[in-house]
């Protein structure tokens, strides 16, 4: 504890000297004005983040529709682009609910949603009643093979049309995950992947998990915990009522 | 053949010549292009004709009718397709065939000294038409006749007298023969006609225009005029289909496919190059490669919307080239299109959408990305296959099974088809986004009920009773449940027999 304190301090005013640089660089007039200008870069740039903060700084993400988990997420919401894996170790964890308020908002921009060989058959009567317009979401079979839907992924990222991509791929090599990513940001496009196991060095900026909350009293509890995200150093979690947009029975 | 213009003329008032020395000035390439019928570019209606008529005066033409009889029969569609396919059997003696009722007129005086003499042309045309007639399933005779004018040729066909007048000046003693009923008037007309004592043609000539302008109206007398060659005559000529069919020889033989899309990319561009000339585009390709001593592979490629972008094109082959295994190394390749579409240009908003506005004007943001979204689906549908990429629908149906539909995307975007409408209303009660396409069968163990871990029931029933009348009775009450892992399930038990538990779908 005491260690890292230690370390923090003597890695601050150092860090500080570097942004201090830049600003002079970019901003000869005077030191006051180039902070203003670092603070907004902060804010907007997802790239740039201070290694020594906690998570929720800038508001470049788009809102995630659940306040706690905005909180905990850089940017304060879903990132606009790249790629992101939920982990969930059974289906039918709240794994969807989680990016419903998100769908919902890119249907209203006009964006497509692509649903890449999903599990089991999606229910179109359940996407109507969380207000999504199926007019707008385009499904994969899934007996497709691997190849071929990781194909698809990457050009679905590739297009602009496409707002957000979802996949269920349980494995995926690091290679084909950066692939994925660089696809994500030459299209401007969100994708998802959900899987049953945590890999830990997946390179996806950002990994959630999906627990049954322990101390759960309710139906719709559920335990979110941030494994990674660009901008974090540490894993944070969170409790979610998950199933909040969800018409709940009385 | 009897010759009409050996038979004894008539004393009427010669026609004025035509002399060479009033040729209107016209540039040369426009009359070229006007004798064989192409399209003038942008050219004035009132031009074009006064080009024709320089036309006529500067050089004889002789225009050779063909009457079919046999098609007053056929009903309308059938009667164009078959003049339409006798029409393109006609252009290997002549460049200019116009359409008539029950006729076709070509023009052969241009292509007399070629095929030696109007016997010889003949003779080529009524082999070709009467097997194609004859195949058609329809008498295989028909009447024919030439003259200097289009109308002449076709009344003296009409008549069956299948005769032929070289020269102009004839042509008013030789259509004197005929009798009104060439003429094809109404009844009334007839009538008139008969009671003033007018039984041929000639009996007309001997009449005063103007009287007969005042009787029978301008159209008759313009059709006299277009008869003797003192009116023009604008005719609608026949433009064979645009076909476009290439091939190219590889030097070497080659076993990647990859290597061959130089070429098809070439042949591609000469495509496009067409279609943008003549301001069309496409929708199916047919490419084939050719191999030695096997059977070609064909490679068709279908759009979901005309295209003659060479880089959507080059992309989408390349797509299908992914997937396909040849059994021998290509030896040439060739590319044919058959089917040609109008060319649909797309036209952006005028301004860009706003943020602020983007929510409520998505549908024209929608147009706006239809182009590339359509692209896209179509390479989606070029690789994994048309049946693999799927729309959804809820349907307004109690039974959770057939409350959803997965559709085709080709079907679903298909216009008309009543399933495209919107969403129909779902029921009030909470659904799942996962739906088993096979319910899954429960164990109940000492009370319990477990998937793979216990099963706790949070909410319910809801009962569905429905489908009675289809056989296959739906009778379930049906429950939200908590399986100790955390899934949310849905899950039924039946109501009759021996009311087991079924897993049905997953909150997700």
């Amino acid at each position: 504890m005491i260690i890292s304190r230690d370390s923090s301090q003597d890695l601050n005013p150092p860090s500080n000297k570097v942004y201090s640089d830049i600003a002079r660089v970019s901003h000869p007039l005077g030191e006051g004005r180039g902070k203003g200008h670092i603070e907004h870069l902060l804010h907007t740039n997802p790239h740039l983040w201070r290694g020594c903060n906690l998570a929720g700084q800038g508001s470049h993400g788009r809102s995630t529709g659940f306040p706690q988990l905005d909180a905990i997420l850089p940017g304060q919401g879903w990132p606009t682009k790249g790629l992101m894996e939920i982990v969930s170790p059974y289906w039918g964890m709240g794994e969807l609910q989680l990016l419903i308020p998100l769908m919902r908002s890119i249907v209203e921009l006009g964006q497509w949603i692509l649903w890449i060989s999903p599990p089991y058959l999606l229910y179109a009567p359940a996407l109507v009643q969380a207000g999504i317009n199926t007019e707008q979401v385009l499904v994969v079979r899934l007996d497709t093979s691997c190849k071929d839907a990781l194909w698809s992924m990457e050009k679905a990222l590739q297009t602009e049309t496409c707002g957000l991509v979802l996949a269920w791929q349980n494995w995926l090599p690091s290679k084909v995950l950066r692939r994925l990513q660089l696809a994500a940001d030459t299209g401007n496009t969100l994708g998802v992947i959900f899987k049953h196991h945590d890999s830990k060095h997946s390179p996806s900026p950002i990994r959630l998990q999906i627990k049954d909350s322990p101390h759960a009293t309710g139906f719709n509890e559920a335990e979110i915990t941030l494994v990674k995200a660009r901008g974090n150093f540490r894993p944070l979690s969170t409790q979610l009522n998950l199933y909040q947009h969800f018409q709940q029975p009385a | 053949m009897e010759d009409p213009d050996s038979l004894n003329q008539l004393s009427l008032p010669a026609l004025p010549p035509a002399t060479s020395a009033r040729i209107i000035p016209l540039p040369k390439s426009a009359l070229a292009t006007a004798s064989v019928g192409t399209r003038l570019p942008a050219v004035a209606p009132g031009s074009k004709l006064a080009a024709i008529t320089a036309l006529n005066k500067l050089r004889p033409t002789l225009w050779y009718a063909l009457q079919f009889p046999q098609l007053a029969d056929c009903p309308q569609p059938r009667q164009q397709k078959i003049l339409n396919e006798l029409a393109a059997l006609a252009l290997a003696v002549s460049a200019t065939v116009s359409f008539h009722p029950l006729a076709l007129v070509c023009e052969i005086r241009s292509s007399l000294n070629y095929f030696g003499g109007i016997d010889a042309i003949h003779d080529k045309l009524k082999q070709s038409i009467t097997l194609h007639l004859v195949e058609s399933g329809l008498p295989d005779s028909f009447l024919y006749a030439a003259s200097p004018t289009v109308t002449g040729s076709l009344l003296l066909a009409r008549s069956g007298h299948n005769a032929v007048v070289y020269r102009k000046d004839n042509l008013r003693s030789a259509l004197g023969q005929l009798p009104t009923s060439v003429l094809e008037l109404n009844k009334e007309q007839n009538r008139r006609l008969y009671n003033m004592g007018v039984r041929h043609l000639r009996d007309i000539w001997r009449l005063p225009g103007d009287g007969l302008r005042k009787r029978f109206g301008s159209e008759f007398i313009n059709l006299l005029h277009k008869a003797v060659g003192t009116a023009p005559e604008p005719t609608f000529n026949y433009l064979p289909p645009p076909a476009f069919v290439t091939c190219y020889d590889l030097p070497f033989e080659i076993e990647n496919l990859d290597r061959l899309l130089p070429v098809t990319d070439e042949m591609l561009a000469q495509l496009c190059d067409f279609l943008r000339r003549r301001d069309l585009s496409t929708s199916q390709l047919l490419f084939s490669l050719l191999h030695e001593k096997r059977a070609s592979t064909p490679v068709a490629i279908g759009l979901r919307q005309p295209s003659r972008s060479r880089e959507h094109l080059l992309m989408l082959l390349e797509t299908h080239f992914t997937h396909l295994s040849i059994p021998a190394p290509v030896t040439a390749v060739r590319l044919e299109v058959k089917k040609f579409d109008a060319c649909m240009s797309h036209s952006d908003a005028l301004l860009l959408a706003d943020n602020s506005i983007s929510s409520s004007s998505s549908s024209s943001c929608n147009n706006y990305n239809d182009s590339h979204l359509n692209q896209f689906i179509e390479q989606l549908q070029a690789r994994l296959g048309e049946h693999h990429v799927k729309r959804i629908t809820s349907v307004a149906e109690h039974c959770p099974e057939y409350a959803c539909e997965h559709l085709d995307y080709t079907e679903a975007t298909t216009p008309g088809n009543h399933r495209t409408s919107r969403n129909h209303p779902v029921a009030l009660n909470p659904r799942p986004l996962w739906l088993l396409i096979e319910p899954l069968r429960l164990i109940v163990k000492a009370g319990k009920l477990y998937h793979r871990k216990p099963v706790t029931i949070v909410h319910g029933p809801e009962r569905i009773e429905t489908h009675w009348w289809s056989g296959h009775d739906v009778r379930r009450d049906y429950y939200i449940a908590r399986e100790s892992t955390g899934s949310r399930l849905w899950i039924y038990r039946e109501k009759t027999g021996v009311r087991n538990w079924y897993l049905h779908g997953f909150f997700a």
